[in-house]
């Protein structure tokens, strides 16, 4: 009979140690790992996510509102607000300076679409890297 | 605010050039590592986005 082999997950270090590094991740994309003294690549996540983020706007991107409807409209629009409003500070400011570009159809409004999307989730990304620092899981 | 207009390859490049960098950064635990496993996968989505690309047009003529 052959033995499963199980992964153990180290315990969840206390919520103080890693909150705050991740919070500020979230607001300021390469936050997280500057307040931990990571410096460069703290220096090389905020200019991917904010030159993602701005290419997205000049393409005049949609950002996502809460939508129901279907199980896929839902879906799109409730996941695409989670992923815009992952860019933390970058988000706020657009919303506060009136971006708020129409869904229409076109290859570079679609392009910015994603793009704004895709910021939001390379700041996911870097909110669990900071995560795993701030944690001791990682170096 | 002027409205940028790329093409498909440009802002597939752009694309590839960002997810490569954040993907290099977040996976790999040393600057050589990282190095590496960036231009691989930059690469990687390159060459992809040329495959697709020469694919379409094949199946469109």
């Amino acid at each position: 009979m052959s033995e499963k082999t199980v992964t153990q997950f180290p315990p969840l270090p206390p919520i103080r140690q890693w909150l705050l590094p991740v919070v500020v991740a979230w607001l300021v994309p390469g936050g997280g790992h500057f307040m931990l003294k990571r410096h460069f690549r703290g220096a090389i996540l905020c200019g991917s996510v904010l030159l993602t983020f701005v290419l997205g706007l000049l393409m005049r991107g949609y950002m996502f509102e809460p939508a129901s409807g279907d199980l896929l409209t839902t879906l799109i629009y409730t996941g695409g607000f989670i992923a815009d409003m992952s860019t933390g500070v970058f988000y706020f400011m657009a919303k506060w300076f009136g971006y708020a570009a129409p869904d229409i159809a076109g290859h570079t409004v679609d392009y910015g679409t994603k793009f704004l999307v895709a910021a939001g989730l390379f700041n996911i990304l870097a909110m669990v890297d900071a995560f795993e620092i701030a944690s001791g899981r990682k170096q | 605010m002027p409205k940028m207009n790329l093409t498909h390859f440009e802002a597939t490049l752009l694309f590839a050039l960002f997810a490569s960098a954040v993907l290099a950064i977040v996976s790999k635990p040393t600057d050589k590592e990282r190095l590496h496993y960036g231009l691989r996968s930059f690469g990687y989505f390159a060459a992809t986005v040329f495959g697709l690309g020469w694919l379409m047009y094949l199946g469109h003529r």
